[in-house]
């Protein structure tokens, strides 16, 4: 075999090998002793209450999504900050129009009632 | 030219007019209750920035931004493209009831983004912008499809896109890693020098061509990539189906066509492109091409709901603009950018007609149809026989003209199998074209059928779209030059 990446293939089938035989060893050689203790979600933890499958509020999701627009644009303002000087009035133009931007959306979001806790 | 950061802003007022734009419709959908307004402020904006594309169109040609996008007539002309799409589905959409009950401010907005991103995906000369770009599009489209509120077939049609195009794009950005990997550039320009100079693994090439051409494919909605076509286009708000049968599917083959002839072929001197040898991938397109049309038409033959058979006419159409790059040479090319205007064209005509039976009828099967010539107005069903027999290929219109530069392009180079496999499928089209033609001029209304009314501003749109097909299909010289002219591709 001449091809240089041959050895990947082999890693690739070896990772295969060993995952798929460590499975199927515990799953024939290892002893299976259920009981109901050991069925629970969080063996040695609280026991369970009610369902994991509850409905969220929707509103949960629109509030994550808004910080994290606002949270990235915030670590944004850093690597500027960092080399303002380098950047000089061009820099601070570009940075003006971004925060404009998301201005805008700051203020679209909070006139339509995203930010209305309730 | 080459121009950096601060010099390209000097030829991107384009984009800046449309991003501009999407700003203020944001805003002022917030103070403005009139929503005509907004529609109007869009497709105001659009306008502008037409303007501004057609007068960098007589301009230079250059690289922008460090060589992230290009510059060039072939650039200019898709941006061309998604703006008069733009502009016409925005004027589609007023007369539509179904977007009437939307969020029209949002509507308007995301429209707006979308045709932004086609903006990018024609210009993009570089692997990580090209990629930026089509998810650009692909998430505004997602939204878009998922737009009617409370609409079970909408959001599971936007549910569907998603992870379609999740998956496509998935492969599409493992093909560009393998490129990535083989030549240590993201950049055409660089790529297409390291392919040509060393001694690429050819095997290795052609996997990651196909995982690029799954990304692609998506977009353009050809065979294996096509599943999620019917059901987003029939669950979509259907102004918007239009808009993405025609700049979506345009934009899809923007991208392909900068990567696979600019990016990795050569011009000949001849006016023919040369692959890479030993890399097949034109090879593969004309089986996709053949089993792209042959599907669509096949599909669309039983379809009872008119979105649905136009979504899998779609895919046909798909199959027919494919024949113009197994040829791998500028008439071909050329072939495709005809028909890709004479198919927006005839396309939201179509569409058009779609949303002004919706609103009569509320229907979209083919049964809302019946006897559509004796109710009211003769007008829409004399359109969308225009239009549908445009769309099959039958002269004297507009299809007939694009279809037949395809098949000459591709007879020429003696590809007879495909032209065959070509001119059987216009014949099994003819049929489900047909059927609505005679069930909206043989067959009789019944007297629970509403009668379909026009208002000035679908007139108008419906009038210039048939005009237009008529006219390019006996004068159709114009757009050729337009189309030759726009088949330059800026590489230095």
């Amino acid at each position: 075999m001449s091809d240089p990446f041959f050895p990947v293939l082999v890693l690739f089938a070896f990772a295969a090998v060993v995952v798929l035989a460590l499975l199927f060893i515990a799953q024939t050689v290892g002893p299976k002793r259920m009981t109901a203790v050991k069925a629970d979600p969080f063996e040695s933890g609280n026991p369970p209450q009610g369902d994991a499958r509850i409905r969220f509020p929707v509103h949960f999701y629109l509030v994550a999504m808004l910080f994290l627009i606002f949270d990235l644009e915030v670590v944004f303002l850093y690597p500027w900050a960092v080399s303002f000087r380098r950047l000089g009035v061009f820099g601070l133009v570009e940075m003006g129009i971004f925060l404009l931007i998301v201005v805008i959306g700051f203020i679209y979001a909070w006139k339509k009632g995203a930010l209305d806790l309730d | 030219m080459d121009l950096d950061n601060l010099a390209s802003l000097e030829y991107f007022y384009p984009e800046i007019i449309l991003a501009g734009a999407i700003l203020l419709v944001i805003v002022l959908d917030l103070v403005i209750k009139n929503k005509r307004v907004i529609g109007a402020l869009s497709i105001l904006g659009c306008l502008a920035s037409l303007g501004a594309t057609l007068q960098l169109y007589s301009g230079p040609s250059g690289f922008l931004f460090h060589r992230m996008m290009v510059l060039d007539h072939f650039s200019l002309f898709f941006k061309i493209v998604a703006l008069a799409a733009t502009i016409l589905v925005l004027w589609m959409s007023f007369s539509s009831r179904e977007v009437a009950s939307l969020h029209q401010g949002e509507y308007a907005t995301i429209l707006l983004s979308s045709a932004l991103g086609m903006f990018f995906m024609a210009s993009a000369t570089n692997l990580l912008m090209a990629y930026l770009s089509l998810e650009m599009v692909s998430i505004t489209s997602y939204i878009l499809t998922g737009f009617l509120p409370r609409n079970r077939r909408s959001s599971e049609a936007a549910l569907k896109y998603l992870i379609y195009g999740g998956v496509a794009s998935g492969a599409m950005i493992y093909g560009m890693s393998w490129i990535f990997g083989m030549t240590g550039s993201l950049d055409y320009s660089q790529i297409h020098a390291a392919l040509f100079q060393g001694q690429p693994n050819q095997l290795a090439l052609f996997i990651a061509f196909v995982l690029i051409l799954a990304g692609f494919g998506y977009k353009i909605v050809f065979v294996p990539f096509h599943m999620w076509s019917p059901d987003v286009y029939q669950g979509a708000p259907t102004p918007f189906t239009a808009f993405l049968s025609v700049a979506s599917n345009a934009a899809g083959v923007a991208i392909l066509l900068r990567f696979f002839f600019p990016g990795v072929s050569q011009l000949g001197p001849d006016g023919s492109w040369r692959f890479l040898s030993g890399v097949e991938w034109p090879q593969f397109l004309l089986i996709v091409s053949m089993v792209t049309m042959t599907l669509g038409n096949l599909s669309a033959l039983g379809q009872q709901n008119l979105k649905r058979m136009l979504a899998y006419s779609g895919i046909a159409h798909a199959g027919y603009i494919l024949m113009g790059l197994v040829v791998l040479n500028t008439e071909g090319l050329q072939a495709m950018l005809f028909y890709i205007v004479v198919y927006l064209i005839m396309n939201l005509g179509a569409f058009l007609v779609v949303v002004l039976v919706a609103n009569a009828t509320g229907k979209e099967e083919i049964d809302g149809y019946r006897g559509l010539a004796w109710r009211g107005s003769a007008v829409p069903a004399i359109a969308m026989a225009i239009f549908l027999f445009s769309l099959t290929g039958l002269p004297p219109l507009a299809g007939f003209v694009g279809k037949f530069f395809l098949f000459a392009a591709v007879i020429k180079q003696q590809f007879y199998l495909l032209a065959l496999v070509a001119v059987a499928n216009s014949v099994i089209s003819l049929y489900y074209y047909a059927r609505v033609v005679k069930v909206m001029f043989l067959d009789f209304p019944e007297a629970s059928d509403g009668r379909v009314e026009l208002n000035p501003g679908a007139a108008t749109l419906l009038g210039l779209l048939s005009v237009m097909t008529l006219v390019f299909g006996i004068y159709w010289g114009p757009l050729v030059a337009f189309t030759s002219q726009s088949l330059q591709f800026f590489t230095k």
